[in-house]
């Protein structure tokens, strides 16, 4: 039996070639189209291409994207990003499995309908928990109500297997509304995820209908995550009126929102107008519209938004919810090039090399080595066959920064990127964009495109006598990619195994020669600092952290979202006054910065200011920019566990102190968890931890055990009630039970919401849980309208 | 080509340019541990037990090449706590014995899975050499031992375990046919003497292996004859013939006899003391009185002796056996003379006396059904000698060869040849710091010989270099990602698949037993400890 089409296979050696860098983007298009990876096809592969058996198979397995079995029709992802997991992750995948009819230990129901796994983060981090069914994302799912929500997914999605995104439909409307009110419509991935795809195309559609003169415009993200779908209408240039703000949006606004705004011109279309307003009178129960726009509307004014914006300075998000992200006339018109321009045109290597050397940026991918030190090394090695790769594998739970850059500003990523090349001598670049963000994917690809349409890119950089040649490489999943020398192996078609630095990229990088790796807000920032100069970069931040960060803000937060902040900006700055603090009633407990690698910072020492040196100090790191807020309900065990559980996974399993170590410390943090540690396994723990951090042979491995360490310097006495068999947050499943107390009035509400049937239905009876069925859903709690349900 | 000095621990060395740490040590005679190192792969920096310290961070030496003016930290507590963390970690998901638990339960440590495949090959020689290297008065305890390893015997858990002491009692009896028994190796002489007073088991297994170490040895007994207790047995239970002829092999080794010398009568100490350069008392159980005689301090039980030295209070004097507490056992008995005969070794070499440890091993507990079943299906399925052919005359040759066949060989192949092992000795590791579960054992036989034990691969990368340096069309390659990487052949293959060329190569190279030969299917390969 062929479970594949040889010519296929064929036709994809011919269209990414024959050697081994093309086996990953070969694989990439057999799990796109099989689902999995035949076996067939991969043997296949090896007898009609130059790509080693051994590296077939040894890539094959490496990466989390490339499945080896049939997959249900469709796919469910649950998020257990950081985010995702604080706010119960763990409980949805429960629910969801549950309501899928998977088995425990397999992923596909018996029908084959449905697999269900779980995903590393998606970067929707302000939406958490999050689902993921073939590709759209479901915000703000809980226990209770995830069989609902797949259910209504299906229900309205009902014969789609895999979900395109409306991107597609999206032509560049550049010029469209020159003329008129321009309404913007923020359409990042976790915009999308909320619907403001659907709310852009209803205001197209009715601005269409109506016949206004406005100009429904896409833009990236706006940053109010916590807002959105949000919109700006902004008033026809030299109108005087100021710009008005709608968030929290539905489709169904769209009709209600136009009619507010836009009398229509011409006797005929405000006629027609007027007649399909009394029509949808007689039809539906229309509300006035103001009364309804009103109530979306948000005051820039407003002490919430003031607080939220008010510390913020935007340079690698400059123009954020403003410009198209794929419009390259607007990006010229908002200054976008005139850096390269100057560089090309004014300044030799030595001089740009030294702009950012003044400018005391440093690499925002996590480590904060001197940007400028990274270049001159690197134009230091001889050419002339050197690369300069754009660093977009964010994998840290927790983080969508780079995402976010990547989706909304696309241009600028690639200008950084070019100034970049040109400062090192490098006429080759890369992009390597995790596969987890296809919509980032898409739109560095769509706006490389556009650069070579207009010859921009290419054999002439900017028209200029200058090659640069860019290409798009997808990871597969894997975390560790982001480690520069194992993101080289994957680019060269290989398993993501970092090797010992020395020697460095910048000796011996992309097939041996020199390479220099930038993160992506480090190259946004870089045609900034060059158009404004170094000083004016290195005014802002602090003595050694210069310039502003890029946080995603998410966790137990009243406003979550995606913010940029000079450095030096206290993290209380940040929680209390942009975020608003967490939840009503209950009590910050501490941040989590720098996702796998960082740590915990308590809310005591939440004056410590954000800046590398800094969060150091108090054992966390800057990572790339991932500030999970972390309220009272949170077990900071369960925290430590939760990443030791992340980076145990994403250990690329070369060398002993990870590959093992981080296992053994997952199983005594297991241990503990589950209140069967003694002080024997505690003591075990911290000489571990140490152990494993000194002996890893990277990064990964080398802070893998920083959240526990830090975790312990802060929060001992919780390890410490973990000894004892109690968690003081009640989280610990293992450690935790529920009883119905006397408040009970029978009312069966929690009998008929138990997942799992450990609530026998006694009505007006005092309910009793089983506690052998019961799997500490919490689902009777929250639902109980009494409060009879107690966790002890 | 440059050269230039770097100091490592204190000393400068020369190293030339583009030579890793690694080789600069080693040049310098230091032993830096290293399992994944093999010079024509390259460094595949994947064990780690070749931790440095330079420059206040541990980095592996074989990756990191010398460059001028670098201080390099090897042989310090920290650096070695690093090396010796490694390696515990590869053992917490080490699956596999080094020692067969019946070796392991003998407390002599005879190394019975080789001696019963001596004995299944028909190299009878070889089991008898095997047989007396570990134990003194072979044929004696062959009739006489309590066989704790048979309690251990895996196959136990399936039907009954394998008659090792009458497999023993058959390599020791085939010695005593032939002209010439077999004697144990000797070191070359040290001119040192030793007294040991008591010719029972404990005084001629202390005996036996002191004048092995090379040391002049005199046993005293006031008896007439050696064998202590041994003596007042029935000849059903011991055949006088059996215990005489270990005893005159004793002699014939070399070891001198005393008859008639009691301590404290017609022996003094303050003699034995002036003619030999240490003293071992093995009386055997003796009342108070007597005790009171032999001029050392005695407890309750026995005379007073330092049970991790076996040092009396007086200096160069040591007792063993029940001289010292009551032994229920002979093997027991026979183990005591060997602790003692160490000790005193130590003594004489003037290193810290302290009785020997247990051998190291990877221990990997008890079996599940279908782990069992795997090692039973190599073996033979028959049930275990009947107990008449092993009553008065031993196993036959047939009986021993197929008791010998129920072996489940569920010692490990490579011990003794193995890196892991070796350094996990050499840097006193603990095999079970972390205890956790294991996962299961597997074994992949393979035709050509190649036996495949995924759970003792350290993932080192040799094989899969090797592979690839040689251009084999298939190769192996990683499996997997993090924890659970394996190694195997691509596509799905068996292992065999990926070593058409260079089998021999990379089993030869494989630091650990995951890649071995079968003894029966290869050429012979080492696998004496000793």
């Amino acid at each position: 039996m062929t479970d594949f089409e040889p010519t296929f296979v064929e036709e994809m050696i011919a269209r990414h070639g024959r050697r081994p860098e093309a086996l990953i983007p070969i694989l990439h298009e057999l799990q796109g189209k099989y689902g999995y990876l035949p076996a067939g096809a991969l043997d296949h592969l090896c007898t009609k291409s130059d790509i080693r058996p051994a590296d077939v198979t040894g890539v094959a397995t490496f990466y989390d994207r490339f499945r080896h079995a049939p997959v249900g029709k469709h796919i469910v992802k649950v998020c257990k990003g950081t985010a995702c997991h604080v706010a119960g992750a763990d409980k949805i995948d429960d629910a969801i499995r549950r309501h899928l009819h998977i088995a425990p230990g397999e992923d596909t129901d018996p029908t084959r309908e449905y697999t269900v796994e779980s995903v590393a983060c998606v970067g929707c981090c302000t939406l958490a928990p999050v689902a993921d069914i073939n590709g759209s994302i479901l915000g703000h799912v809980t226990a209770e109500n995830a069989a609902d929500r797949i259910r209504d997914h299906f229900a309205n999605h009902a014969d789609q297997t895999a979900q395109p995104s409306t991107e597609e439909l999206v032509a560049s409307a550049a010029g469209a509304g020159k003329r008129g009110v321009t309404i913007h419509v923020g359409l990042g991935s976790c915009c999308m995820a909320k619907g403001s795809d659907g709310l852009y195309h209803a205001l197209r559609e009715h601005a269409e209908k109506s016949a206004v003169p406005v100009h429904v415009k896409r833009v990236g993200c706006m940053g109010m995550c916590h807002r959105t779908p949000m919109i700006e209408v902004a008033p026809e240039a030299g109108n005087g009126d100021a710009n008005r703000f709608y968030a929290g949006l539905t489709p169904d606004h769209a009709s209600s929102l136009i009619r507010a705004h836009f009398r229509p011109r011409g006797l005929l279309p405000r006629a027609r107008e007027a007649w399909r307003s009394a029509l949808d009178g007689l039809i539906i129960d229309v509300e006035p519209p103001a009364t309804r726009v009103a109530e979306v509307e948000m005051k820039p004014r407003e002490p919430e938004v003031r607080a939220f914006l008010g510390r913020q300075v935007h340079i690698a998000t400059e123009h954020f919810g403003r410009v198209d992200p794929l419009d390259l006339d607007e990006y010229v018109a908002t200054g976008g090039f005139d850096a390269l321009r100057h560089v090309l045109a004014d300044l030799k290597p030595d001089d740009t090399i030294s702009i950012i050397e003044r400018s005391g940026l440093r690499g925002r991918g996590g480590a904060g080595f001197p940007t400028g030190q990274k270049w001159r090394v690197m134009s230091a090695q001889p050419g002339p066959e050197k690369y300069v790769i754009c660093n977009g594998d964010e994998g840290d739970p927790g983080a969508f920064m780079d995402r976010m850059i990547l989706e909304s500003f696309p241009f600028r990523v690639i200008e950084g990127l070019a100034i970049a090349a040109l400062a090192t001598g490098a006429e080759t670049g890369y992009f390597y964009i995790r596969h987890e963000y296809p919509l980032a994917v898409k739109r560095i690809r769509a706006a490389l495109a556009t650069l070579e349409r207009r010859g921009w890119i290419g054999e002439k950089l900017l028209g200029a006598q200058r090659p640069f040649r860019v290409s798009v490489v997808e990871g597969a999943g894997a975390f560790v990619c982001g480690e520069e020398t194992a993101l080289i192996q994957s680019i060269e078609g290989k398993r993501g195994m970092p090797r010992l630095r020395p020697p460095f990229p910048a000796q011996s990088g992309l097939w041996g020669k020199p390479t220099l790796i930038n993160n992506v807000e480090t190259l946004s920032m870089v045609p900034w600092i060059v158009r404004h100069g170094a000083e004016k970069f290195a005014a802002i931040g602090t003595a050694k952290s210069k310039g502003t960060k890029v946080f995603a803000l998410a966790g137990h937060i009243v406003r979550g979202g995606l913010i940029e902040v000079p450095m030096g900006t206290t993290i209380r700055e940040i929680v209390e006054d942009i975020g608003g603090g967490v939840t009503p009633g209950r009590k910050f407990k501490a941040v989590q910065i720098g996702g796998p690698s960082g740590g915990c910072v308590p809310a005591r020492l939440a004056d410590t200011p954000v800046d590398f040196e800094s969060l150091r100090e108090v054992g966390a790191i800057m990572g790339s920019g991932g500030l999970v807020v972390l309220d009272d309900s949170t077990c900071m065990v369960d925290v430590a566990r939760y990443f030791l559980q992340f980076t145990e996974a994403q250990s690329c399993g070369k060398c002993t102190f990870c590959r093992i170590g981080t296992k053994r410390m997952l199983d005594l943090l297991e241990l503990l968890c589950a209140g069967k540690a003694q002080r024997s396994h505690l003591e075990e723990l911290k000489r571990l931890a140490h152990q494993v951090g000194a002996g890893s042979l990277c990064g990964l491995g080398k802070t893998a055990p920083n959240p526990v360490l830090s975790t312990l310097r802060y929060f001992h006495d919780e390890y410490e009630a973990h000894l004892r068999g109690h968690c003081p947050a009640g989280k610990c499943t293992g450690l935790i039970k529920y009883s119905i107390n006397a408040d009970c009035t029978g009312c069966t509400i929690c009998a008929q919401q138990c997942p799992v049937d450990a609530i026998p239905l006694t009505p007006y009876a005092r309910h009793t849980i089983n506690l052998d069925l019961c799997t500490r859903c919490d689902t009777c709690r929250k639902v109980c309208p009494h409060h009879a349900v107690e966790v002890s | 080509m440059s050269a230039f000095p770097i100091t490592i621990d204190g000393r400068e060395v020369q190293v030339e340019e583009g030579q890793s740490v690694l080789h600069a040590a080693r040049a310098m005679g230091l032993d830096i541990p290293t399992l994944c190192h093999l010079e024509k792969c390259g460094p595949l920096t994947s064990c780690l037990v070749c931790l440095v310290k330079i420059n206040g961070k541990l980095v592996p030496s074989c990756g990191t090449k010398a460059a001028p003016g670098m201080v390099v930290e090897s042989e310090t507590e920290e650096v070695h706590t690093a090396r010796r963390t490694a390696l515990e970690l590869l053992f917490s998901d080490h699956v596999g014995d080094c020692l067969s638990p019946c070796n392991l339960l003998c407390p002599l440590q005879l190394n019975i899975p080789v001696m019963i495949r001596q004995i299944e090959s028909g190299d009878y020689d070889a089991a008898a050499k095997t047989v007396r290297h570990a134990l003194p008065l072979a044929a004696v305890l062959g009739r006489l031992c309590n066989h704790p390893c048979e309690k251990g015997c895996r196959r136990g858990a399936n039907d009954d375990p394998a008659a090792i002491r009458e497999l023993e009692r058959f390599a020791a009896d085939y010695d005593h046919t032939q002209e010439l028994p077999n004697l144990p190796l000797r070191a070359p002489p040290t001119g040192r003497s030793v007294a040991v007073v008591g010719a029972g088991p404990t005084g001629l297994a202390a005996a036996y292996f002191l004048h092995r170490q090379g040391h002049t040895v005199e046993v005293f007994d006031r008896h007439h004859e050696a064998g202590g207790t041994l003596r007042h047995l029935e000849e059903h239970q011991l055949p006088r013939a059996s215990l005489q002829a270990e005893i005159e092999l004793l002699w014939r080794f070399g070891v001198k006899f005393t008859a008639a010398a009691e301590l404290g009568v017609t022996v003094q100490l303050a003699d034995l003391q002036r003619t030999h350069d240490a003293v071992v008392l093995t009386v055997g159980e003796v009342s108070a009185e007597e005790r009171a005689r032999f001029g050392v301090p005695s407890a309750a039980t026995g005379l007073k002796a330092d049970p991790n030295s076996c040092e009396t209070s007086v200096r160069g004097v040591f007792a063993a056996g029940a001289a010292v507490k009551s032994v229920k056992h002979l093997v027991r008995a026979l183990a005591e003379g060997r602790a003692v005969a160490e000790c005193v070794g130590q003594f004489l070499r003037g290193a810290p006396v302290r009785r020997p440890d247990k051998p190291f091993s990877s221990i990997m507990g008890r079996l599940d059904p279908g782990e069992q079943r795997a090692f039973l299906a190599h073996a033979s399925a028959a049930s275990r000698v009947g107990p008449c052919s092993a009553c008065a005359a031993g196993l036959s040759r047939v009986d021993a060869e197929g008791e010998a066949s129920r072996c489940l060989h569920c010692d490990c192949r490579s011990s003794g040849n193995c890196v892991l092992q070796h350094y996990a000795q050499t840097y006193g590791a603990q095999a079970d710091r972390f205890r956790t579960k294991r996962r299961p054992f597997e074994q992949h036989r393979q035709p050509g010989g190649v036996i495949f034990e995924p759970g003792k691969c350290i993932l080192c990368g040799i094989c899969v270099k090797l592979t690839e340096l040689a251009a084999e069309p298939l190769g192996l390659t990683f499996i997997g990602r993090g924890f659970d990487v394996k190694i195997g052949a691509p596509l799905n293959r068996e292992i065999n698949a990926g070593l058409q060329q260079v089998a021999a190569e990379v089993v030869h190279h494989c630091p650990t037993g995951a890649l071995c030969f079968d003894e029966k299917a290869a050429p012979p390969h080492a696998h004496h400890a000793h």
